[in-house]
């Protein structure tokens, strides 16, 4: 799975599942903020990343994600390594 | 069987008139199973019809108990206090009714943390009550 494809599966499962628009999962906008994310929400959030991505983040994987960009550098390290 | 109904309150907070499981039959880390008769003298009743919330209630217990039981394997230690952070996706097919024994079943589905998301359902006679899906925080 290239960038792209990342960057389009990211944005159709978390409009889906926190519902906002596409518009706003932007690499530089903050995840947290921009999908409300409380901290119940994060088991919604590993649930949809599993489903979509095949792996599974922990607590520390977030602690490295602020932007959508970090989101997908980190989706783009752990597909790497499951490859 | 895990936890008979003589010893189900060494496992769950709650107590009379508000206890809504008798016993737990099954605890893995894939989930539970539990068992309920209901009684005329149950808090929930209303006429003679077991309330909605009172099988949401028996889901939110039956994890109660199963996770009390594996943390007492676990760490030989008193249980941990649970707290329903949500319910969703809630269907309710059929109610209960006096003298009917419930047989819940609860399965994790994930677990973030001490966030743990459940998909619990209820069954009288084999036919379905009410499913829905809990987030479970333990404190």
């Amino acid at each position: 799975m290239n960038r792209d494809q990342i960057i389009e599966t990211t944005k159709r499962f978390l409009s889906e599942e926190f519902e906002v628009s596409t518009d706003v999962i932007i690499p530089e906008n903050n995840l947290q903020q921009t999908l409300d994310l409380d901290s119940l929400d994060y088991v919604d959030l590993v649930v949809v990343i599993e489903e979509n991505f095949g792996f599974k983040p922990t607590a520390d994987d977030f602690k490295t994600v602020a932007t959508f960009e970090d989101f997908y550098q980190l989706v783009e390290q752990k597909l790497a390594e499951l490859a | 069987m895990k936890i008979e109904k003589a010893n189900i309150k060494k496992y769950i907070p709650q107590r009379e008139p508000f206890i809504m499981i008798d016993s737990l039959k099954d605890a893995s880390d894939e989930g539970f199973a539990s068992e309920f008769e209901i009684v005329e003298t149950n808090c929930l009743l209303i006429n003679n019809v077991l309330s909605e919330s009172a099988l949401v209630e028996n889901i939110a217990q039956t994890c109660a108990a199963g996770f009390g039981y594996l943390n007492s394997l676990l760490e030989d230690a008193e249980p941990r206090l649970g707290f329903i952070g949500a319910v969703t996706k809630l269907s309710n097919f059929q109610s209960a009714h006096v003298n009917q024994k419930i047989n819940t079943t609860v399965s994790i589905l994930n677990t973030f943390e001490n966030i743990h998301l459940i998909q619990g359902t209820c069954f009288a006679d084999e036919v379905k009550l009410l499913e829905c899906q809990m987030k479970i925080v333990l404190a």
